[in-house]
C-alpha cells in the first residue's frame, strides 16, 4: 500500500465534516448551508473510500457512489425550494423562515 | 331431471343478475320480456321435471342433489343441496306458472314506470328466491330462500321509494318477518344441536323423549311461518304491504310468498307431529286469522286492502288445514288460492290501472258497465274465493273444513269457525263487487273511462287519503288495459273456474295422492262429512251472498249501525296500536332514557374529556418545534454528539 497512512485520510474527513457541521450551524443563507452540507457529505465520502481501500474491498466505494447519488436528489430538492422562496421575495435566511413554529 | 331442476333455480336469478349488470343497456322493454322469458323458462323446467317425476313410482320420488358444501363445522355439514320430489315441484309448478302470468301482467301495467328494469330486476330475483325457498334441500338453504323472499317483498313494497308510506309500509314487513326469522333461526341452532344435519328429512327424526325439545323447535318453526304468511299475532305488515306495485300485491302478498308458512308446516310436518299441542296451536291461530281478517275485511274502503284481508282470511283457512293434518288440502287450497287470488288482484288492477291509481272503493261505483271483461273475471275470482261450486275454491276449501270435523272436539271448534268464516268471506267479496262493479257509472268513474282521456281529472284521484296513488300508476288508458294484462287475467280466470277440478274428494283425488309419500295426511274425513262440511259451507256462503246482495245490491237493507264494532274493526282490533304501545313506545322511552342519562354524562363526557387532554398534550408537543432549521441541526449535532460519547464510553 502506497501513499500517505489512512489515518491522514480521517484526519481530512473529520476536518472536512467538521467545517460542515459548523457552517450549517452557523450560517444563515440557505444557499450556504446547503453547501455546507455538501462539504459534510463528501467528509463522509472520504472516510469511506479510506477505509475501503484499507481493508481492499469495494463495499466502501459503493456507499459512496450512493451517497453522491442522494446528495444529487437532495441538492435538487434544496436548490429548487430556494428558487422558490426568492422567487416569493422572502428573505433567504433560515431564522426568518420559520413558518412550521408549532 | 335435477339439471331440469337446476335450470328452474337458475333462470330467473340469471335474468336479474342479468338487467342488473347492463343496466341502461337495454331498453325497458327488453328488460321486462327478459324477466318474464326466464320466469317462462323456470315453468317449462318445472314441467319437465314435473313429468319425469310422475313417470316414477311413487315411493322413489325424492332427489336430492348437492351442488358443493357450502359450509363445514366439525362434524356439521351444509351443502348448496336441492330436492325435487312431489311437495317440492307442486310449489315448484304453482311458483313459476302464477309467477309468469304475473310478470307478464307486469309489462302492461308497469309500462311507462320510470324504473321499469329496476322492477323487473327484483321480480325475477323475488321468484329466484322463492324458488330456492320450495327446492332447498336443507334447511339452512330453505332459511336463505325464506330471507331472500323476505329482501324482495322489501325491496317490491318499497318499489316507489318517494313515497313515504311505501317505505314505512316496508320497513314494517321486513322488521315484522324479521321476528319471525329470528324464531326459525334459534329453531335451527337446536336441531342442529341435536340431529348434527338439517337435512330433509333427517332432521325432523327427533325421536321421543325430548318432549320440550321438539316443542320448541315446532315452535320456533310456527313462529317463523306466522310471521311470513301473516297470521295472528304478526299479521300487522300484510294490509300496509299493499303500497306496493298491484303486481307485486298478487305474486308476493296474495300467490306465492305469503303462502310460504303453509310450506313450511307441510315441509316440517314430521316435527309438528311430534308437538301435536304446537300444530292445534297452528290450526287454532288459523281460524283465529280467518275469523279477523274476515271481520275486519268487511269495513276496508281500499280496494286492494279488502282483497289483503281476504288473503290473510284463506292463508288461516290454509294453515288450519296443515294444523290439522290435512297436508294435501292445505297444499291444494294454496294452488287454488293462488290462481284465484292472483285474478282478483290483477282485475283490481285493471280497474286500478283505468281509474288512474284510485282505490277508494267509495268513489267507485258501475265500473262493471265500461270494463265487462274485467267484471266478468272479478266475478269469476269472488264466486271462486268464497268456494261457489263448481268453481276452484268449492273444492279446495271444503275439504279442510271437512278435514277440520274428522279431528275431535277441538275440530269442531275449528270446524264451526271456518264455517263462520265462510259467511264472512261471501259477504265481503260480493260487498266489494257489489260496490264497485254492477249499476250506473259514478261520475268519478265517468270522468275516468268514457272520455278516454286523461290529462284532466287527476285532481280527484290525488291527495284523497294517506293512500294516495303514486305518478307513475297515474297513465289511464282507455278501455280494460293492453293485451298483456287483459290475457293473463282471462288465463287465470279460466284457471280459477277448472282449477278445483283435478280433486274432488272424496270421488277422486290425484293432489292427495301426489302429496302422500312426503306428508301422509293425519285427517282422513268420511264422505258423510265431506258431503256435510260442502253443504254448511255452500249454504253459509250463499247466506254470505244474499246479505251483501240485500244490503249492496239490491239496498233492501241499511248497513247496520254498530258504533263500537265499526270503530274496532276499522282499527283492526287496535294491533297496531297494541304493539305501538308494548313494544315502540317502551323502545323509545329506553333509548331516551339512556341518552340523556348514559350517552350524555357518561359516553359523551368521557369522550369529551379524553379529546380535551390530547390536545393538550398535542399543543405541549407543538412548542418542541420552533420552525428554526438551525436548533434542529443543532438538536441532531448534540444527539449524535451525545451518541457517540455513549458509544466510546461503553466500549
Amino acid at each position: 500500500m502506497r501513499g500517505p497512512d489512512v489515518a491522514w485520510y480521517l484526519a481530512v474527513a473529520a476536518f472536512l465534516f467538521a467545517t460542515g457541521a459548523l457552517g450549517v450551524l452557523l450560517r444563515r443563507s440557505p444557499l450556504i448551508v446547503l453547501l455546507s452540507l455538501e462539504i459534510m457529505l463528501n467528509g463522509a465520502n472520504l472516510a469511506l473510500i479510506a477505509f475501503s481501500r484499507l481493508h481492499g474491498e469495494s463495499s466502501g466505494q459503493i456507499f459512496a457512489l450512493a451517497v453522491m447519488a442522494v446528495a444529487a436528489s437532495e441538492v435538487v430538492v434544496g436548490l429548487g425550494l430556494i428558487v422558490a422562496i426568492a422567487q416569493k421575495r422572502l428573505d433567504l435566511d433560515v431564522d426568518k423562515l420559520s413558518f412550521l413554529r408549532g | 331431471m335435477i339439471i331440469a331442476a337446476w335450470i328452474c333455480l337458475v333462470a330467473p336469478l340469471a335474468a336479474a343478475l342479468l338487467i342488473t349488470l347492463l343496466g341502461t343497456g337495454i331498453s325497458r322493454r327488453a328488460a321486462a320480456y327478459v324477466a318474464t322469458t326466464s320466469v317462462l323458462g323456470a315453468f317449462a323446467a318445472a314441467l319437465v321435471v314435473f313429468a319425469k317425476l310422475w313417470g316414477e313410482s311413487p315411493s322413489t320420488r325424492s332427489h336430492p342433489s348437492t351442488a358443493w358444501e357450502w359450509l363445514t363445522a366439525g362434524s356439521f355439514h351444509v351443502g348448496l343441496r336441492i330436492l325435487v320430489d312431489p311437495l317440492s315441484v307442486f310449489m315448484m309448478l304453482v311458483v313459476s306458472g302464477v309467477g309468469f302470468l304475473i310478470v307478464a301482467y307486469s309489462i302492461g301495467y308497469m309500462d311507462g314506470d320510470d324504473e321499469e328494469r329496476r322492477y323487473f330486476a327484483y321480480m325475477a330475483l323475488f321468484v329466484f328466491s322463492m324458488l330456492l325457498l320450495v327446492q332447498a334441500g336443507n334447511l339452512v338453504i330453505l332459511l336463505a330462500g325464506w330471507g331472500l323472499v323476505g329482501l324482495s317483498s322489501y325491496l317490491l313494497i318499497g318499489f316507489w321509494h318517494d313515497r313515504p308510506s311505501a317505505i314505512a309500509a316496508a320497513k314494517k314487513a321486513f322488521v315484522m318477518n324479521a321476528i319471525g326469522d329470528a324464531t326459525m333461526a334459534l329453531a335451527f341452532f337446536l336441531l342442529i344441536q341435536h340431529r348434527q344435519t338439517l337435512n330433509f328429512p333427517d332432521a325432523f327424526a327427533v325421536g321421543p323423549g325430548h318432549g320440550w325439545l321438539v316443542n320448541l323447535v315446532a315452535l320456533g318453526l310456527l313462529g317463523g311461518a306466522v310471521a311470513k304468511s301473516a297470521q295472528l299475532p304478526l299479521q300487522t305488515w300484510l294490509p300496509d304491504a299493499m303500497e306496493g306495485p298491484t303486481p307485486v300485491s298478487a305474486l308476493i302478498h296474495a300467490a306465492t310468498m305469503v303462502t310460504a308458512g303453509v310450506y313450511l308446516l307441510v315441509r316440517t310436518h314430521a316435527v309438528f307431529e311430534q308437538a301435536p299441542r304446537v300444530q292445534e296451536l297452528a290450526a287454532g291461530l288459523g281460524a283465529g286469522t280467518l275469523l279477523m281478517a274476515g271481520l275486519i275485511a268487511l269495513v276496508q274502503t281500499d280496494i286492494k286492502r279488502v282483497i289483503a284481508y281476504s288473503t290473510m282470511s284463506q292463508i288461516g283457512y290454509m294453515f288450519l288445514g296443515a294444523g290439522m293434518g290435512a297436508y294435501a288440502n292445505a297444499e291444494f287450497h294454496l294452488m287454488t288460492h293462488a290462481f284465484f287470488k292472483a285474478l282478483l288482484f290483477m282485475a283490481a288492477g285493471l280497474v286500478i290501472h283505468a281509474l288512474a291509481g284510485e282505490q277508494d272503493i267509495r268513489k267507485m261505483g258501475g265500473v262493471g258497465r265500461l270494463m265487462p271483461v274485467t267484471r266478468l273475471a272479478f266475478l269469476i275470482g269472488s264466486l271462486a274465493l268464497v268456494g261457489v261450486p263448481p268453481f276452484s275454491g268449492f273444492f279446495s276449501k271444503d275439504s279442510i273444513i271437512a278435514a277440520a270435523m274428522s279431528r275431535g272436539w277441538y275440530g269442531y271448534i275449528l270446524f264451526a269457525a271456518a264455517l263462520v268464516g265462510t259467511f264472512l268471506t261471501g259477504l265481503y267479496a260480493f260487498r266489494l263487487f257489489l260496490i264497485v262493479f254492477p249499476g250506473e257509472p259514478s261520475p268519478f268513474v265517468r270522468e275516468h273511462l268514457m272520455r278516454g282521456s286523461h290529462a284532466a281529472g287527476m285532481e280527484g284521484a290525488h291527495g284523497a287519503d294517506a293512500s294516495a296513488p303514486h305518478d307513475h300508476e297515474v297513465h289511464a288508458h282507455a278501455g280494460e288495459g293492453p293485451f298483456s294484462m287483459t290475457a293473463p287475467v282471462l288465463v287465470l280466470a279460466v284457471l280459477a273456474v277448472i282449477g278445483g277440478w283435478i280433486q274432488f274428494a272424496p270421488l277422486w283425488h290425484p293432489v292427495s295422492d301426489w302429496l302422500e309419500p312426503v306428508a301422509r295426511p293425519l285427517a282422513e274425513p268420511t264422505s258423510t262429512q265431506e258431503a256435510l262440511a260442502s253443504l254448511f259451507a255452500f249454504l253459509l256462503s250463499l247466506a254470505g251472498i244474499g246479505v251483501a246482495w240485500l244490503i249492496y245490491g239490491a239496498g233492501r237493507w241499511r248497513v247496520p249501525k254498530y258504533a263500537f264494532a265499526q270503530r274496532v274493526l276499522e282499527h283492526k282490533f287496535y294491533f297496531d296500536e297494541a304493539y305501538d304501545l308494548a313494544f315502540y313506545r317502551p323502545a323509545v322511552a329506553l333509548a331516551k332514557a339512556f341518552g340523556r342519562w348514559i350517552e350524555g354524562p357518561i359516553i359523551g363526557g368521557s369522550i369529551k374529556e379524553l379529546a380535551a387532554a390530547v390536545r393538550e398534550a398535542g399543543l405541549g408537543t407543538g412548542r418542541l418545534q420552533t420552525g428554526l432549521v438551525r436548533t434542529y441541526a443543532l438538536a441532531i449535532a448534540a444527539s449524535v454528539a451525545v451518541i457517540t460519547i455513549v458509544f466510546v464510553a461503553v466500549r
